[in-house]
């Protein structure tokens, strides 16, 4: 047998979990040695529900997401709590937290990113240093420590600290209104907790959303029990001291002098993408680790990143400006997983002397669906546009766009289209044209022309499309006897269910319509009754 | 052949719900008019009610289209008749010279659903000991296959319904995913009455079927996914499940293995992800999830839309894994179950039809049960031939090198009924020889090389397990039309004429006696059941070993697993067998209507039932078709990477967008399986029926 193939990754988040999983026939074979190495203690676990596991909508077991022990039985070595501290490209090393040193022939970052601690007054660390000392920081305590009452809300433990204050009905304030943020204060609203939203846009979801959805959102989010500070632009975080010295958060100043006091501060100001570690390997780095479509980095074939590390860009000819290079990161987790299985199909391949397959297709903006429940939001794309703007791509079919907007009933659709296919939408406050128009959006599929149609989705009539006095409706299941049958045989003269039965079979099978067949009946009674009765009449 | 009474009290010659009814013969055979008439009769699963295509069976007895002599095809393509006789000395001589020069793999034989007990049980004895194949499968394995393979993984035996149909009758809620049962078989909806009064009746479907429709007014919820979500739905709910701390942990740690990997297995798939796979909004199913967990009777159903797929076994499997996980199956309250499709489609699937099985549901592959059934039979274990290929690996195999040459078949009609049926009509093509067991001459028996006449329902007697595993006595009521003889007796005379050890009897109840000691031991054990008993009306649900009462209830002590728990097996979603919504492709699904029965042999030859469908009808959305031109009642052009099919558009807000539904009924250029794909499951050999991508566009009236 031939030496296997040692790969090495680096971080134990959904997407290496992911990445491993599908590698595993590989594993199994021997043809391939993996080694994982992850900074937290814990195995890997589904990091997109840490809101939901913070104000207890869900276990550490629902949120588990890696099979350690089928990974351990297939010779994996799983290293948790054990950070890596430099990489020796020339010599395929790796040098652990621990001391210990990993070889390699292929490695893979999957670490992922952090929460971005916005630089405020009383968040000094991040406030003093620059870009190279903090990195450098990073690098020793992977990362930033927060004071008491404040977390990112990024890990388990976060999430603890959450849970006990959502538990203990304290006010939380949550600094940013992005998606996470809104999921956060939605779900602690939810059980109980006294939630504020600060943020400096004017409304929620600003990258997601335009004007009108936003405004319907905010509605939504108030009669969700969240209140929302809008045009806020925080400076300050103020502490409390307790007798020891010891830090607690107090409350927000703004920069037009509010002060917001809360219980715990969750910071939701975005995430930025562990790159420190490629960084000092001198692999290029933009917003995230820069890799090939084929997910290898730039610098250096054998060594790949995926998930919310990566920033996926084909390698240009000539130097452009990395700073507004797009692949950025999304923070969304289906890239990430797409690339894992990506990246594992492509590792199996070459063990097994196969063609690599065909290069992940750019992936096209995500669907953002806000996770939360009775607030129903969906949002993809650059939903700017108004419907009266000029369009200012002059070649090929023009920029469309349609709107409905309902706020008193806190509903409200946007779709950007071009030739009839959603570049872009929003969607708030109904569910069923949500999900609808994410098929939509994902399959590049031609809307309807009517659009209105889409709207339908949550319309009362939806669910009742045959009233039960149309004639056309089918009474009888069994037999398929409509309404207007049976009162054309009343007509002539079968005037009881029996007789209906005898003559149509109305009823004769499992006889759940015999009293709606009593109620036709009656209703043709009454009716001849009347009819008779006027004809007396004249 | 059996004396006919004149009355018989027996069950209808459809579906699986098998309805209780008598057919009274017409007291002058020779006089104009029907030959039978037929009244409901009562029984627990129909309380005396039938549908109409029940009402309307006893049409096709004295139909002038019966088969009443063997036609054996001229070079010329037409047909003549002859002697049984002769039929049955050519055909033997010609099965025993393929036996002998091409090897006894290269007969075939091809069952039915349909099929009595004894006609399936003798039918898969005649395959492996008057011929010696291997080579037998039958066409439950488009229906019922991943549903019984799921069900043997998780509860180590396959009844379709492991409870009485009337147990649902008390539920809260039901939960049927992919079932049009108020159309498939609408007595059956009367036992879902109470789910509806108490609002719970829970209709999963890309259509607004006929039984989605009895979810409005108060009855419950429909949820509408897109066509091959089902999968990804269910891990949804068992999401939820977890998530909310829904699981019944004391019945899951006392009856369950398996649970550990399962929370691992559905964390990615949150409810608002869920909506973005299914177009099905995440709080229908935290909806769903609660009430299911609330309900003091839930149960779940499956049925083809979510099983007929290359992932229908975990389909089926995550639906077992949520019953499970709140801890419905075995209690007497709640349950899982798979509504069966076919008549005799629990029965025809126990004993010895499918390619890897013995009679009493066992394994052709174990070697006590190969030494069981031989002793039965009197024969050296060694000569059973070993496991077989499944429908249709077998098709594919027809007048292939090593592939079947000679194919008999018994109440099939497989080129209507086949995925992808142009194939299995070049195979047919490449066959030497096609012999085909019908009434009337189906598209199938067109093909055939020797087409044998045989008895309708209401001419023969036997046994038939309905849905619920209960076994159900047929009875004859008339005598069948000179010429026709019953499919035990042509067995019985072909393996006379082929020297084959054991015995093959003509005579039912003797079948019957021989399937009792063949099934005992096994899974669907019928060593208890007798005739006599049946005829006294006793309820007899398998297993029912030999002094026992039988087995109304399965589960409620333990599962068949020799440990007696269920196995909980964490599944994932699989590639699809073809990708869809490319190029603006939609997504085609096919299913039946109230009027017709499978490939439409019978019921399209009823006139009532014709006239009201006289056509494949293809229902498209209002949305769609003014996108593609279509307008209702015009002629359509449907084309997958498989062939092209035509009908006629019906033009409905009842179907999703991206949907589009065939009936399977018809023939011609308007069989829905010239579009299907012979893709099949890689754990049961189901084959992918429920979706393709296609391309649909109007048609000149004069082309069509």
């Amino acid at each position: 047998m031939t030496t296997p193939l040692r790969v090495l990754v680096v971080g134990f988040g959904p997407v290496a979990a992911r990445f491993a999983e599908d590698l595993l026939p590989a594993l199994e074979s021997g043809a391939i040695e993996l080694t994982i190495v992850g900074a937290e203690a814990s195995d890997a676990y589904n990091r997109v529900l840490v809101a939901e596991y913070a104000v207890g909508h869900a276990t550490l077991a629902g949120m588990e997401i890696a099979d350690t022990v089928a990974l351990r039985a297939a010779g994996t070595r799983v290293h948790t709590g054990v950070a890596v501290r430099s990489i020796d490209r020339r010599a395929r090393t790796a040098t652990l937290s621990d001391g210990s040193v990993e070889t390699w022939d292929r490695l893979v970052f999957a670490t992922g990113a952090r929460a971005l601690i916005p630089p405020l007054g009383g968040l000094e660390q991040s406030r003093l240093m620059n870009d190279r000392e903090r990195e450098a920081l990073l690098l020793r305590a992977n990362d930033q420590e927060l004071a008491d009452g404040v977390t990112a809300l990024r890990d388990l433990a976060d999430a603890d600290a959450v849970r006990l204050a959502v538990r203990d009905r304290r006010r939380v304030i949550v600094l940013g209104a992005g998606v996470l943020g809104l999921e956060i204060a939605l779900a602690a609203a939810r059980e109980g907790a006294d939630v504020c939203v600060v943020h400096t846009g004017g409304f929620p979801m600003g990258r997601n959303l335009d004007h009108g959805a936003g405004h319907v959102l905010t509605a939504a989010a108030r009669a969700a029990g969240v209140s929302l500070i809008a045009h806020s632009r925080i400076e300050d975080v103020v502490y409390t001291h307790d007798e020891q010295g010891r830090a607690h958060f107090d409350a927000l100043l703004s920069s037009d002098g509010k002060m917001i006091h809360g219980d715990l501060l969750i910071l939701s100001c975005g995430v930025r993408a562990r790159t420190e570690l490629a960084r000092s390997a001198r692999l290029p780095v933009a917003s995230g680790i820069l890799v090939d479509s084929d997910l290898s980095s730039w610098g250096d074939a054998d060594v790949f990143a995926i998930g919310d590390c990566a920033q996926v860009l084909a390698k240009p000819d000539e130097l452009i400006d990395l700073e507004s290079a797009p692949g950025a990161p999304s923070g969304l987790i289906g890239p990430g997983w797409r690339q894992a299985e990506w990246l594992a199909v492509r590792l199996r391949a070459e063990v097994a002397g196969l063609p690599a397959p065909e290069p992940l297709p750019m992936e096209s903006p995500s669907v953002v669906t806000l996770k939360a429940e009775g607030v129903d939001v969906v949002a993809a794309g650059d939903v700017s546009p108004e419907p009266w703007d000029d369009d200012p791509v002059t070649t090929g079919a023009p920029r469309r766009v349609a709107q409905w907007a309902d706020p008193e009933h806190g509903r409200y659709v946007k779709l950007v289209t071009r030739d009839g296919v959603l570049e872009a939408m929003a969607c708030v406050g109904m569910p069923r044209t949500a999900a609808e128009l994410t098929l939509l959006y994902q399959r590049r599929g031609e809307l309807p022309a009517d659009r209105s149609v889409l709207l339908r989705h949550d319309g009362p009539d939806h669910v009742a499309a045959a009233a039960s006095d149309d004639p056309a409706a089918t009474v009888c299941w069994c037999n398929g006897v409509s309404a207007g049958r049976i009162t054309e045989v009343a007509a002539e003269g079968h005037t009881t269910v029996e007789s209906v039965g005898a003559c149509t079979r109305a009823g004769t099978g499992c006889g759940g319509c015999k009293s709606r067949i009593g109620e036709l009946l009656e209703a043709y009674l009454e009716s001849s009754a009347e009819a008779g009765a006027e004809e007396v009449a004249v | 052949m059996t004396i006919a009474s004149g009355v018989a009290d027996t069950h209808c010659p459809y579906c699986a719900l098998q309805c209780a009814m008598t057919v009274t013969a017409a007291p002058d055979a020779a006089a104009p008019g029907p030959a039978a008439t037929i009244a409901g009769r009562f029984f627990p699963t129909n309380r005396g009610g039938l549908c109409k295509k029940g009402w309307t069976s006893a049409e096709l007895l004295g139909s002038a289209e019966r088969l009443t002599s063997p036609l054996r095809r001229r070079a010329d393509g037409g047909f003549d008749e002859i002697s049984w006789h002769e039929a049955l000395d050519e055909l033997a001589e010609t099965l025993r010279r393929s036996r002998a020069e091409h090897g006894a793999d290269s007969v075939g034989v091809f069952g039915g659903g349909g099929l009595t007990n004894e006609k399936a049980y003798l039918l898969g004895k005649f395959a492996r000991v008057a011929l010696g194949t291997s080579r037998i499968d039958y066409n439950g394995r488009y229906c019922m296959s991943s549903a019984a393979a799921a069900g043997n993984r998780a509860f180590g035996v396959d009844r379709g319904l492991p409870f009485p149909v009337t147990d649902l009758d008390d539920a809260d809620t039901i939960l049927i995913l992919g079932s049009n049962v108020a159309e498939t078989m609408p007595p059956f909806i009367g036992h879902l009455e109470g789910a509806r009064a108490a609002g719970g009746l829970i209709v999963v479907d890309p259509r607004v079927s006929a039984t989605a429709r009895l979810t409005h007014d108060g009855g419950g919820m429909h949820l509408q996914p897109t066509p091959g979500s089902d999968l990804v739905l269910l891990l949804g709910l068992i999401h939820i499940v977890i998530a909310e701390h829904l699981v019944d942990e004391e019945y899951v740690a006392r009856r369950t293995v398996g649970a550990a990997g399962l929370a691992r297995s559905v964390s990615q798939w949150w409810p608002e992800r869920v909506q973005e796979h299914t177009g099905v909004p995440a709080w229908e199913l935290r909806a769903v999830a609660r009430r299911l967990a609330a309900s003091s009777g839930s149960y779940i159903l499956t049925g083809r839309g979510v099983e007929q797929h290359v992932d229908g076994t975990d389909t089926a499997t995550a639906a077992i894994n949520l019953a499970l996980l709140l801890g419905l199956p075995g209690t007497g309250r709640s349950g899982y179950g798979t509504l069966t499709g076919q008549g005799n489609g629990q029965g025809g699937r126990e004993h010895g039809q499918k390619a890897d099985q013995l009679p009493g549901y066992r394994k052709i592959t174990d070697p006590d049960a190969r030494a069981h059934v031989a002793r039965v039979w009197g024969i050296d274990p060694d000569s059973l031939p070993g496991a077989g290929l499944p429908a249709v690996q077998l098709l594919a195999s027809l007048g292939q090198p090593d592939g079947v040459r000679c194919l008999l078949v018994h109440g099939s009609n497989l080129v209507i009924s086949s995925p992808d049926v142009a194939a299995v009509r070049a195979g047919i093509e490449r066959l030497d020889l096609l012999v085909v067991c019908d009434f009337f001459f189906t598209e199938t028996a067109s093909l055939a090389d020797l087409v044998l006449p045989v008895t309708q329902w209401a001419e023969e007697e036997g046994t038939m397990t309905s849905l619920e595993g209960r076994v159900l006595r047929r009875r004859a009521a008339l005598a069948p039309p000179a010429g026709v003889r019953d499919e035990l007796w042509i067995l019985s005379e072909l393996a006379r004429r082929l020297d084959a050890p054991s015995t093959f009897s003509d005579k039912p109840e003797e079948v019957f006696e021989e399937l009792r000691l063949a099934s005992e031991g096994g899974l669907a054990d019928y060593s208890g059941i007798s005739y006599e008993a049946l005829d006294r009306g006793e309820e007899a649900y398998w297993p029912y070993p030999r002094g026992s009462d039988g087995t109304p209830r399965l589960f409620l002590d333990q599962f068949a697993h020799p440990d007696g728990l269920a196995r909980i097996v964490p599944v994932r979603p699989s590639a699809k067998a073809e990708p869809l919504h490319q190029g603006g492709a939609l997504t085609l699904i096919t299913g039946r209507l109230l009027e017709h029965y499978q490939s439409g042999a019978q019921t399209r030859r009823v006139d009532e039932l014709q006239s009201a469908q006289p056509e494949a009808r293809v229902q498209l959305h209002p949305a769609t078709a003014s996108r593609l031109g279509i307008e209702d009642g015009g002629w359509i052009e449907l084309e997958t990477a498989r062939g092209t099919a035509r009908g006629r558009a019906a033009v409905t807000s009842d179907i999703r967008q991206d949907t589009v539904f065939m009936p399977f009924h018809f023939p011609g250029d308007q069989t829905a399986n010239l579009l299907t794909l012979s893709a099949t499951d890689p754990i049961s050999g189901m084959p992918e029926f429920k979706t393709a991508a296609v391309h649909v566009r109007p048609i000149p009236e004069a082309i069509s």
